[in-house]
Order: structure tokens, then C-alpha cells, then sequence
């Protein structure tokens, strides 16, 4: 049996037949056809219009189609709940089979439905299971505490379920045990409360525990005993005597999470004598962990760079096992270079440093340079290895490769400034590759170098001449350097060529440059030099405080917080949890929150009401439950077709009149804004009021809000080239995805079905996630609406400059095929949740080129209600500051294009007055008109 | 913890997709595909990346990825051992891991995730145990031959593509078999006078299991194995499997007729009560592969290959220039590596390179090439069997003239090979016993022995 065939491409109709097969009375056909809907799934198609088909298939007596329909409910019972009732019935029936595969299925499944609805159903099967004679039934069961918990906490706590989780810990089978702790932790976690305090006695059970778990309950318990306050030496020793075999064990997070039992009561204990016989027992596993896959080597190497910053005896003897094999990925190589140099010492450092001048000639550029930047940073924290180190950079010198020698010139530097006055012999030779330095910061060193020895450096003003050429087109960097070394140049050797050279950068500082740190250090130094000379000696060329390599080193209390945070993510990003951990977790859906969500759903309505009587013969609660939801699916549906597309009520009415259907539409185009929908017009109309240079603008907002109320979508397929059928319809964002609103007019005289869509290459990678137009078939003069899902298709994205056409087929079995051109809006593809933080914005407002500017014409008064439209929109202000000295206002606002694109936008504006500068950035400049479109029509 | 775990194609189709707590938004398989495609500069992406507040975190294995995602502080190496085991787990069901055994057995992996992961928590992850909760049938898929490791490159047994659930067969076509692979890694770096600066093993005892009723078996290793931690810098002595006595390296080193691991570590099914006398191991072996024990060494290696490098100016034109290499192959003459190449990366103003070798007729060259993009010359040998001596010559045509520094540009020399049934720190299997006693019983064991490259490299 080759299940690969399921992924086949849809072909039409294909839902279709997936319903019949579904209700096929033929049991491995219906098996089929679920596993159908599966892969469907899998693929990131929509099968949600199929919910009432497979929930039917529900009971039944085939497990493993039982497994099959539960895992397509956990997928789907959140957009459909009011449907997900109907399956309650089933899933306590289950509850309480014989079979405990089943009855662990049951209570699994039915704390994966996050709708709140549920959960009251929930309580009763789980307080079963959770004392159930099975061990298998009790493990699944505590978790389900923790799922319920995260949708209804009150719940939980009500009935009692947290103390019998604390029971569980107690139980005979360590299965149940560890899952009753990830459990604890985790509602720990989510409530941020204590609901899990380890005393003495839970310590005792957990630690005889440890040796019965499976790896993973093992992983567990560690990491709660790390939480536990030890009352004294003793308690610790206890608790490192039980942990340390662990350290052996074959599972690398085990080894790490036993670590760090240990390194916490290291801190714990007093005795120097335990710490050293502890260290002694850490060495060997972390040494064995990089024996493991790269990946798992690249997690030791980031939490080992931190222990050897607290600890470094653990691993002072073995630096050999951390030189890099000519093969290593470079995520592995940079890590063990940073360990090497924290590991390095006098007494190993020429084998250190024969490896880092073997790595100095590779060929990755990045470790090449940290190679060479290893060497340096070895010779200023290691003052007796400092001349050996020297050597081998002077020997990569030799070698001219452009890259190595520039970096060399920037270690250098360093080893001066580290050792003042001891190895300025070696300034020649570097003084022979002046023409190979290109980059700011090597420029800046050797400038630097160069001013502070200007006296020992016969052609220093010839030397510093040459960099002056160029002192325009300079870095700031290069700029203030070399404004610094003339003015040394100068103190030290006050000829005349020098004095010429001192004006002149003074001069082209002062008034040639719009950098003010420049200007005003040339100020500074100016005034020194002609006010008293003397001084200006005792300024700069004072002694400057001697430099200790600390790059790497991280501050004491990071440290601290990072050593307890071990074997966690945090020690593998070097930053405490909080700056990356924010618990959200999905808002449990309810069924007024979806009505957003529920686009396309006219198909379900149908099925609903079909499957909603069906639903009676389970009993009662479904059919209770289902009484209760229909009146809200009837509701919403009717407000989501009206907002969506055709209106539902007035059907009949259009179909009556065939003939005078586009009249109709056109009307309505018009309409809306005046008429059709005064209550959304009215606050448009009063903005426009206040400003009465705006009317056209105000229409414009008005627009969009009776698009709301009302179809008025444009035309798109028409007359002649429509062979009778007309199409309207638009890009539009609906629940958080792009969908193609269609409206189809039926004008043919034939019946019209198997409607489907596709589109042309792109510039946005949109394509339909579903090519079903799902209008069904449409008589002649009917008319059907559908809302085509739009995905992110790579395979679609058209290379070359951003525009925003779209080329649009539409097959249908009768008339063929039909082609059209659509413009893509951009404010649709704007996506919720597009906003990065302040950080990011700033380091990608820096990294992207020039920016589009447009002056906008629209006033905007109120600030807050600007940052509100804009947000409205999908497009996030990270941040408002007054502009100094303007009276301005200054927003930074960002936004994701569909397509993962980052827009960054900077707002000026003059709040009541009319004007608001745009500044625009972003990796594809050709969307900056598009993006004015949207600001100006959210601001208007 | 995990909230989603997906499988993804080496195109980033998405194959396999289960999301548990819901907080992590769908397109992740996109941002993860390109995220790691287009890490900065082309390097490599590391195996842990955040993107907005998402952690991923991957492997790859049969030319897939499996990644986990979390917006929680979890343990890294929790996460990516859990993958690792997805991977073992479904080459345990499904014969190997690639995308075809995938696609073709989803409803069965999907089975499988239920088990194994609830509420992003590991559950039970026990080949064995799992067999308990599977209902589908398995469609076994041997792997592309694009992705065929030879055997051994990979670190567990390969060549056996089959699933466990073939031993709940009951159609008479069952075979009970059991295979025992010690895998070793060699990771060794020779200065440019030829001496081995460093070396270490990787090794590993992997255990694959196909017998009925899972009998327990019992594994004797070298009586002169010793398994001790360097004492040198005041390491004390002690079994790598906690206690034991107190040996230090030191007096043993010089007595090569010793077998010295440094450290070993043993999965927890191992029964160790008879190791510390008679170096004998006690399990049940549960299905499916797993490793019995993973040790690591750098005594007393026996290095399988030597070379030398010489570089000169050719008298004849100073924009020419010739590199001889040799080798020896220092294994024992039954035994042969197969797979051989060696690499050397030449510098950037080699225009043109010509190649000459002289080998004995069986170790018959396969090939050479030579790269302009990544300057790599590259030979290829079918088989060398021990004792053979090999020469390359290769004459480098340059663009400038011939300068001394052409000998460090040169290089280094990077070996990669597969020696099966030789294993570099001499440990071996003394006797494989399957304790059962019935006299029509016999089912097949297999023990073999392999010693690939990890990294062989040769500075000059």
C-alpha cells in the first residue's frame, strides 16, 4: 500500500467525490477517503468544507479510522466549534470503553479541541481517567490537566485537578510521574503562580524516580530539582551523589540537564573540597558530548562557553578536543574558537597557536578573521605569550592576503594599547602594507598606530599624508582617527609641512563635514592648541589606561542569570529567557470571534443543517449543543454574506431580473457611499467636514467602509471576451488571509460549472491555495460568489522589479477558459502581526539603501487616532517622538508585505497642519507608491 | 514547549505537519525553509535560530528536515535528541527516511506522533513499545541511491532496510536476525613532519534488532579493554560507568597490548554487573537500532593511512610547478578501504592541473577532478587493500611565477575513506550469545566492524 498517491494534485470536482466516498458504507473506502482528506490537509489545503463528512465517520468500531477522524477534528475543530459539538458525544462514549487505547484516545483528543465549549464536557471523562487502573490512561490524562488549564484555568482549579496532579507525583509508574511534573511546570509556566513547590519529601520520591524514567521523564525531574531550595551542604550532596551518574547517560539533554543539578549546587555548597571533586566528575561527559551530531556538538559548545567562564577548571586540561576538524560545520567552528580562547593558557599556548595560524589560511573568510582575532586577543589577556603571538601574526602578514592583514593591523593595535612601549619594532613592517588596507576599521588602526608613535616613525607626516588624500571620502571612523593622529603629529613633531596638514584638517573638519562629532573634536582640538599648547600635550598624548580582552566575557549578572538557565534555549542565545519567551498562546475560540474567520463558508451551511439532524441521534448533550449553535451559524451567516458577497436575503430578487443584473451592480457601486451605508459614511463625512480641502479623501475612506455593507466589487471579465459571464471581484483580507472576493454573473445561456482559478507568475508569490472557484454551478442568470483563498506559492514569484499585476485564468467546463489583468492592492496583503521590534527596525533601517520620499497631502490632528487607522491597516508604529527643535512628530511605523517583506516607513508631520512626509524603505523599492497609496488612504 | 513539529521536503514541501498548542503561526515551514536556505553570507545555518520570537530547531537526515518549534525556554538538546529519535523511529517502521518513505507511510507516522508527542510533550519513544499502539501497515522504502551512504559513512548500521513490525509477521517469511556494528569515527590531524598532533576516535556499539520475543543476549568485549580518564592533570581514576577502580593511563599508555577508552557512556537497557570482571554485557535488546554504548578515544590508535607531500618548482618553466604525494595504506593486507579520495586545495593562481598516478592494479583509480571554483583537486580510488603504496603527481600550471610560499598554499591534505571489518582502537566483539535455549532456535547475528574518516586531515 503506497499512501504517497494521496498528495496527487487536486483534480476537479475532487471534494466532491471525497463527500460521497466519505459516505460510503464500504469501510476501507471511507478509510481511503479519509486518508485522502489527511494528506489534503497535511499540504496546507483547505478540507475544512468537508467537517460534517468526516465527523461522521466518527463511530466507529475501526480504530485506527477512528485515529484518523480524531486527528482531522484536533486540525479543524477550531474554525468549525459550534460543528466540533456534535463529536462531544462520541468522545465521552469513548471515555469509557473497555479498551484503554481508546479511552486515552478519547481524553488526548478532546484536550487538543481548544474550543471553551468542549472543556465543560471535558471534565467529567478526565476526572475518570485521571484515576483510572490503567497507567497508560492516567499519563495521557495528566497532561490533558495542563491543556484544559491553558483554555480554562478557573476550571481546573474548581475541580480540583491540580491537587490530584500533585498526587500523581506519587504514583507507582514513573511514566505517570514524569508526565504529572511536565504538567506541574507547565501550568507553572502558563500561570506564572507556584503551583509546584518541591519540599523534602516530593525531593525523595523524585530522585527515586529518576532512575526508573524514561529519558525524557528524566529531563523532567532534573530540571525541577534544579528549582529546589537545598537546606544545606548535606541536602546538596545527596542530591549530586543520585544525579551524577546521569552524567553518563547516552541521551545528550539528560547529560546537560544533570550538569546543571550540578553546577547549581556547586553554588550551593561551601566545601572547596565536594566543588573540586564535582568539577573533576563534569570534564569527561561535556568532553564526550562533542562526540555527538554537529547540531547536538553546537549546544554543548554554547552552554560550555559559559561554564568555563564560571568554572574554568572543569575544562582547563582540555583544550586539545576543542581545535576544529577540517570539516566541522562553521556554527561549530566559530563556537570552539571562542572556547579555545577562553581556554587558552601559558602553558598550552603555542599548541593554541599553531592551530589558530592553521586556521588564519583556510578558506572561510568570517573564520579566517576570528582566527586571526583569536591570536590577538590571546596576547593581551596572556602578557608572557604576548611575542609569540606577535610572531605568528607578523608571519601572516607575510603572506599578503588581504583579509589577514587587515585584521592583523586591528589586533595589533589592540596588543599596543595592552602593552604600551614594548613592541613598536614591528611598526615597519606593517608600515609595508599600508596599500592592502581598505576596510574602515583596519584604516582607523593603522592611523591610530601611526599618530600614537609618531615620533619613532621617521616618514609619519609622509605616511599620514597619503591617508589625508583621501579624508573626504573617509568613515567617520577614518575621519576622527586621523584628525587625532595629525594632532599628535603635530604635539610631537611641529614642523612646518606638519602644521600645513594640522590646518587643513582642522579646516575640512570643521567646515567641509556635516558629522558633529567630528566637527566638534576638531573644535575642541583647535581651541586646545591655539589657546595653550602645553596643555593640549597633557590632553592627548596622556597615558591611556592599559586595555584587558573582555569581548567575550559576559557581565557578572548576565552571567549568573545565564548559569541557571543551562541547557536551555537561553544558554544557546547567550540572552536571559525574557528577552525571547513571551507566552502567548491562542485565544481559545469562541464563536463570536470567528465570525472574521468565516469567509467561505456557504458550502458548510448547507451541510450544517444537513448534519445538525444527524447529530440528534448521539444523544442528548449533542443535540442540545447543537440546537444552541445553529442559531449563531445561521446569524453570522447570514452578516458574513452580506459583508462578503452576495447578499444572502435578497438572492431572490436578482435572479427575478435577470436582464437588468449589471444596472443593478453598477448601482450599487455608487450607491453604497451616498445611502447604502450612512452610519459607516458619517464619521468619514465628519472628518471631512473639519476639512474641507479633504472632501475627495473622506469619499475615499468612505468607500472601503461600504465595501463592507455592500458588494461593489470591480469588474473584471466582461461582454464580448466573457462569452456571457461577467466576473467581479478583488484582492481582500479577510480573517487574516488573502482571499479573492468573485462575484460570477451567469449572463450565458447555458449552465456554468467547475469553475476553477489559477494566476500567472507574480511579484508577490500569490497563488490560490484552493484553484475551486466554489460557486457550485450557476443556471443561466444565476449568479454565485466565492472567496478563493490566496497562499504564498515561492514557485509563483516572478523574478525582477516589483509590480503589481496579476495575470488571472478561470476555467469553467462550458465556456473554457477566460483571462483577465487585475491590479493587486497592497493593502490586503498586508499582514496582522507584521511588526518587528525596535531593535530591528533600527539595524534594517540602517542596512537598506536610499529611501523613497512622497509628501502627502492630508492633515492629521490627533496622533493617536493616525496610529490607530495605520494599525488598522496592518501597519505597526513602533515608535513616536517629537522631532527637536521642529515641532514635528515622528513615527516609525513597519509592516509585512505577504511574502515575509518588511516595510519600514518613517512619518513626519506637523499635527493640524496639512503635509506628512513619508520616508520609505525597504529591500524592494518599487513598492514605495503602493505603500504611499495605503498610508494615505488609512490617514485620510 | 514544542509547539509544532513538521517534517519538510528538501524542497520545503511540507510532508508531515502537527501543530500542539497552537501559538505559532502556519507559514513557520515557510520562514523555516527560508530562514535556513538564505542564512547570512551562505553559511550554514545553525541547527537553533530565533525569527520573531520563534525558535527553530532542525535536523536533517535522509535529505529531510525535522523541525520543532517553540516559543518557550525549553532544553535545546532535549528538542534536537527528540528529533534525532523521530528520525531513528521512523527508520525503525519504515526501513530508512527519505521523503518517498514518508510520503508513502504517513497515516502510519502520523500513528506515530500520536504517541510520541502530546501536548508538544515527548511521550513514550521506545520502538518497542510503540509497536503496541500502531495499526497501519508499513510500505518499506529502501533510500534513493543519490542518498545511499556507502556502507558506514553514516554512523549507524545501514545496508538493512526493514521494519520492525516484521517480527509481529506470523506468515512463515519471517527472519530473525540481529546485527552488531561497532562504528568508529576517526578524527586525526597530521603536522606538516607527518606526526599525528591529534587524534581521536568517535566509536559506538550500534545494536539493530529483529528477533521474536526480544531474548536476551550477552556481549563479551576485549578482556584487555581498559576504560579509564586521564589522571594526568589530577583526573581520578575511575570506570567511565561510574566506580570501578583506579587505573590511570599513565602506567598503561606505553603496554600497547591494552585497549584504552577514555570515556563510555551505555544505554540504559545494559546490564553492567559482569562488565568489570569479564567485560561482559547483558541485555534484553529491545527493536529497532539503538546504540548499546558510545565511547571515545585518542590512545593507541591505529592509524589507517600516511602521506607525504612534496611541492617543487618545475626547472623547465617557472610558471609550472609539480606535487607528489604518497600513501601508504597501513592496514592489515586482508583488509581494504574502499571509497577513498583525497583532497588538496590549491591556491588561487592554479590555472591548470594535470594529474599522473602509479598504483598497484587493484586499487585501480576511479578518477580525478579538478575544481576552478573551489581550487580542489580531488582523486578517487575503488578499493586500496593494506599495504599498498600509492603515488600522485599532479603539475600545477600558475598564472604568476613560482614562489616559495606555494608550499604552504598548498594544502592540507584531507582523506576521506570506509574500512570495513577493521576497527582503529582494536575493540571487538568476543562473543555474541542469544540466551535462549531452544535447539531449533537460531536465528542470524551479524558482527561487523567499520572505520570511516570523520576528519583525516594532513597539514603541510
Amino acid at each position: 500500500m503506497a499512501d504517497s498517491k494521496y498528495f496527487s494534485t487536486t483534480k476537479k470536482g475532487e471534494i466532491h467525490e471525497l463527500k460521497e466516498e466519505l459516505a460510503s458504507l464500504d469501510r476501507p473506502k471511507k478509510k481511503e477517503a479519509v486518508k485522502k482528506v489527511i494528506a489534503a490537509m497535511t499540504v496546507g489545503k483547505d478540507v475544512s468544507m468537508l467537517f460534517p463528512h468526516v465527523v461522521n465517520c466518527m463511530q466507529t468500531e475501526d480504530l485506527e479510522l477512528k485515529k484518523l477522524v480524531y486527528l482531522y477534528l484536533i486540525n479543524y475543530a477550531k474554525t468549525q466549534p459550534d460543528l466540533a459539538i456534535m463529536a462531544v458525544n462520541t468522545f465521552v462514549k469513548d471515555s469509557q470503553e473497555p479498551n484503554p487505547l481508546i479511552r486515552a484516545l478519547a481524553v488526548r483528543t478532546m484536550g487538543c479541541i481548544r474550543v471553551d465549549k468542549i472543556t465543560e464536557y471535558l471534565c467529567d471523562p478526565l476526572q475518570r481517567c485521571l484515576k483510572d487502573d490503567d497507567p497508560y490512561v492516567r499519563k495521557t490524562a495528566a497532561v490533558c490537566v495542563a491543556k484544559l488549564f491553558d483554555i480554562n484555568p478557573e476550571l481546573v482549579e474548581d475541580r480540583g485537578f491540580l491537587d490530584m496532579l500533585r498526587d500523581m507525583l506519587s504514583d507507582a509508574n514513573p511514566m505517570v510521574v514524569a508526565n504529572a511534573l511536565a504538567a506541574l511546570q507547565e501550568i507553572q509556566e502558563i500561570s506564572g503562580k507556584e503551583v509546584l513547590q518541591i519540599t523534602s519529601h516530593m525531593l525523595f520520591k523524585l530522585l527515586a524516580a529518576l532512575n526508573e524514567c524514561t529519558e525524557w521523564g528524566q529531563v523532567f525531574i532534573l530540571d525541577a530539582l534544579v528549582s529546589y531550595q537545598v537546606q544545606d551542604s548535606k541536602d546538596a550532596e545527596k542530591i549530586v551523589e543520585r544525579v551524577l551518574p546521569r552524567l553518563q547517560h547516552v541521551n545528550s539533554a539528560v547529560v546537560l540537564s544533570a550538569a546543571k543539578v550540578v553546577l547549581r549546587m556547586m553554588e550551593e555548597v561551601r566545601s572547596e573540597e565536594l566543588v573540586k571533586v564535582w568539577s573533576k566528575k563534569m570534564g569527561p561527559p561535556l568532553v564526550t558530548l562533542l562526540s555527538a551530531e554537529p547540531e547536538v556538538q553546537y549546544v554543548a559548545l554554547r552552554n560550555i562557553s559559559l561554564i568555563v567562564q564560571r568554572w574554568p577548571s572543569i575544562l582547563a586540561n582540555e583544550v586539545k578536543v576543542f581545535f576544529c576538524k577540517y570539516n566541522d560545520p562553521i556554527y561549530v567552528k566559530m563556537e570552539k574558537l571562542e572556547i579555545m580562547i577562553a581556554l587558552a593558557s601559558e602553558r598550552n599556548i603555542d599548541q593554541v597557536l599553531l592551530e589558530f595560524k592553521e586556521y588564519a589560511q583556510e578558506v572561510d573568510v568570517d573564520f579566517v578573521r576570528k582566527a586571526v582575532r583569536a591570536i590577538g586577543r590571546c596576547a593581551v589577556s596572556l602578557e608572557k605569550a604576548a611575542q609569540r603571538c606577535i610572531s605568528v601574526l607578523l608571519e601572516l602578514i607575510q603572506t599578503k592576503v588581504n583579509y589577514v592583514v587587515q585584521e592583523a593591523v586591528i589586533v595589533i593595535k589592540d596588543i599596543f594599547r595592552r602593552y604600551p612601549n614594548q613592541y613598536e619594532s614591528i611598526i615597519g613592517q606593517l608600515c609595508d602594507n599600508l596599500e592592502s588596507l581598505d576596510e574602515p576599521e583596519a584604516k582607523a588602526s593603522m592611523v591610530w598606530i601611526i599618530g600614537e608613535y609618531a615620533d619613532r616613525i621617521d616618514n609619519a607626516d609622509e605616511l599620514l599624508e597619503t591617508f589625508l588624500e583621501t579624508f573626504p571620502e573617509e568613515t567617520a571612523m577614518v575621519q576622527l582617527q586621523l584628525l587625532t593622529a595629525t594632532v599628535k603629529l603635530f604635539l610631537k613633531k611641529p614642523t612646518d609641512s606638519v602644521q600645513r596638514m594640522i590646518q587643513l584638517v582642522l579646516s575640512a573638519a570643521t567646515n567641509e563635514t556635516d558629522n558633529p562629532d567630528l566637527r566638534d573634536r576638531a573644535y575642541v582640538y583647535w581651541r586646545l592648541l591655539s589657546t595653550d599648547p602645553e596643555a593640549a600635550k597633557d590632553v592627548v598624548l596622556a597615558n591611556k589606561p592599559v586595555i584587558t580582552d573582555d569581548s567575550s566575557q559576559l557581565e557578572p549578572a548576565l552571567l549568573k542569570a545565564l548559569m541557571e538557565q543551562i541547557s536551555s534555549l537561553a544558554s544557546v542565545y547567550h540572552k536571559p529567557a525574557d528577552t525571547f519567551v513571551s507566552r502567548q498562546r491562542l485565544a481559545v475560540q469562541t464563536v463570536d470571534t470567528l465570525a472574521a474567520a468565516r469567509s467561505f463558508a456557504e458550502e458548510d451551511v448547507a451541510a450544517a443543517a444537513a448534519a445538525a439532524p444527524q447529530a440528534t441521534g448521539n444523544g442528548a448533550p449533542a443535540a442540545a449543543a447543537a440546537a444552541v449553535s445553529s442559531a449563531p451559524v445561521v446569524d453570522l451567516l447570514g452578516e458574513d454574506l452580506l459583508g462578503d458577497s452576495t447578499p444572502a436575503a435578497a438572492p431572490a430578487a436578482p435572479a427575478a431580473t435577470p436582464g437588468g443584473l449589471d444596472d443593478l451592480l453598477g448601482g450599487l457601486d455608487v450607491a453604497p457611499a451616498a445611502a447604502a451605508a450612512p452610519p459607516a459614511a458619517a464619521p468619514a463625512a465628519a472628518a471631512a467636514a473639519a476639512d474641507p480641502f479633504d472632501l475627495l479623501g473622506g469619499m475615499a475612506a468612505a468607500a472601503p467602509a461600504a465595501t463592507a455593507a455592500a458588494p461593489s466589487l470591480p469588474q473584471l471579465l466582461g461582454g464580448e471576451k466573457g462569452k456571457g459571464l461577467t466576473v467581479y471581484g478583488q484582492l481582500k483580507r479577510v480573517g487574516g488571509r488573502v482571499v479573492y472576493q468573485l462575484h460570477v454573473n451567469n449572463g450565458s445561456a447555458t449552465s456554468v460549472d467547475g469553475l476553477m482559478l489559477q494566476v500567472n507568475n507574480n511579484s508577490f508569490g500569490l497563488a490560490p491555495a484552493d484553484q475551486n472557484v466554489a460557486v457550485g454551478t450557476l443556471a443561466p442568470g444565476a449568479r454565485g460568489s466565492a472567496a478563493v483563498p490566496m497562499a504564498y506559492n515561492p514557485a509563483k514569484l516572478a523574478q525582477g522589479p516589483a509590480n503589481m499585476k496579476l495575470q488571472v485564468a478561470m476555467r469553467s467546463n462550458q465556456l473554457g477558459v477566460f483571462y483577465w489583468d487585475d491590479n493587486i492592492p497592497l493593502a490586503p496583503l498586508l499582514e496582522e502581526g507584521g511588526t518587528i521590534d525596535g531593535q530591528a527596525f533600527l539595524a534594517a533601517w540602517r542596512g537598506l539603501p536610499q529611501e523613497a520620499v512622497q509628501k502627502l497631502d492630508v492633515t492629521i490632528a490627533d496622533v493617536e487616532a493616525a496610529k490607530a487607522r495605520l494599525g488598522a491597516v496592518n501597519l505597526f508604529v513602533l515608535a513616536h517622538r517629537p522631532v527637536p527643535g521642529t515641532g514635528q512628530d515622528a513615527l516609525y511605523v513597519t509592516g509585512r508585505v505577504f511574502g515575509s517583506m518588511q516595510v519600514l516607513l518613517e512619518l513626519r508631520l506637523m499635527r493640524g497642519t496639512p503635509g506628512v512626509d513619508v520616508s520609505f524603505k525597504s529591500e524592494r523599492q518599487e513598492l514605495a507608491a503602493a505603500v504611499f497609496a495605503v498610508v494615505r488612504s488609512s490617514l485620510t | 514547549m514544542i509547539s509544532q513539529f513538521f517534517i519538510l521536503s528538501p524542497r520545503g514541501d511540507v510532508i508531515i505537519r502537527r501543530d500542539y498548542l497552537g501559538n505559532v503561526p502556519k507559514t513557520s515551514t515557510e520562514t523555516f525553509f527560508r530562514t535556513s536556505k538564505f542564512y547570512k553570507a551562505g553559511d550554514e545555518a545553525p541547527p537553533i535560530f530565533l525569527v520573531d520570537g520563534v525558535s527553530y530547531l532542525s535536523v536533517k537526515d535522509g535529505g529531510v528536515h525535522l523541525v520543532a518549534t517553540t516559543r518557550d525556554n525549553v532544553s535545546p538538546s532535549f528538542v534536537l535528541e527528540f528529533l534525532k529519535r523521530i528520525s531513528i523511529i521512523i527508520k525503525d517502521y519504515c526501513g530508512s527516511i527519505s521523503e518517498e518513505a514518508i510520503r508513502k507511510n504517513f497515516p502510519l507516522i502520523y500513528e506515530l506522533l500520536d504517541e510520541l508527542l502530546d501536548y508538544g510533550l515527548p511521550q513514550n519513544t521506545s520502538t518497542e513499545a510503540l509497536k503496541t499502539f500502531v495499526l497501519n501497515e508499513p510500505t518499506v522504502v529502501a533510500p534513493p541511491a543519490s542518498l545511499k551512504p556507502l556502507f558506514g559513512l553514516s554512523k549507524g548500521p545501514t545496508g538493512v532496510f526493514k521494519s520492525v513490525l516484521d517480527t509481529n509477521r506470523t506468515d512463515g517469511k519471517r527472519r530473525d536476525e540481529i546485527y552488531v556494528d561497532v562504528v568508529e569515527r576517526l578524527a586525526v590531524t597530521f603536522n606538516a613532519a607527518g606526526h599525528a598532533i591529534s587524534s581521536q576516535i568517535d566509536g559506538s556499539i550500534q545494536v539493530k534488532s529483529y528477533l521474536a520475543g526480544n531474548p536476551p543476549l550477552k556481549i563479551k568485549l576485549n578482556d584487555d579493554l581498559l576504560i579509564t580518564r586521564r589522571d594526568g592533570s589530577g583526573y581520578a581514576g575511575g570506570g567511565g560507568y561510574g566506580g570501578g577502580s583506579g587505573f590511570s593511563a599513565g602506567d598503561y599508555a606505553a603496554d600497547s597490548s591494552l585497549v584504552i577508552l577514555d570515556d563510555v557512556n551505555f544505554h540504559e537497557v545494559a546490564d553492567l554487573s559482569a562488565f568489570d570482571t569479564e567485560r561482559c554485557i547483558s541485555l534484553v535488546p529491545p527493536d529497532g537500532e539503538f546504540a548499546l554504548a558510545n565511547y571515545r578515544t585518542s590512545h593507541a590508535l591505529r592509524l589507517p593511512f600516511r602521506l607525504s607531500i612534496a611541492t617543487e618548482a618545475d626547472p623547465a618553466s617557472d610558471h609550472k610547478a609539480l606535487v607528489r604525494l604518497r600513501l601508504w595504506c597501513d592496514v592489515p593486507a586482508d583488509k581494504a578501504a574502499s571509497g577513498l579520495e583525497v583532497e588538496l586545495p590549491l591556491p588561487g593562481h592554479v590555472a591548470r592541473v594535470h594529474c599522473e598516478v602509479d598504483a598497484p592494479g587493484s586499487a585501480a583509480l576511479a578518477g580525478w577532478e579538478f575544481s576552478d571554483k573551489t581550487h580542489l583537486l580531488r582523486w578517487r580510488f575503488k578499493k586500496v587493500s593494506g599495504g599498498m603504496d600509492l603515488s600522485m603527481r599532479a603539475r600545477l600550471t600558475l598564472t604568476k611565477p613560482f614562489g616559495a610560499s606555494l608550499r604552504t598554499e598548498v594544502g592540507p591534505v584531507n582523506l576521506k575513506f570506509t574500512i570495513p571489518m577493521f576497527s582503529a582502537s582494536r575493540i571487538s566483539l568476543k562473543y555474541l550469545q542469544i540466551m535462549r535455549k531452544d535447539r531449533n532456535y537460531n536465528p542470524q547475528r551479524w558482527v561487523r566492524y567499520v572505520t570511516s574518516s570523520n576528519s583525516y586531515t594532513f597539514r603541510t
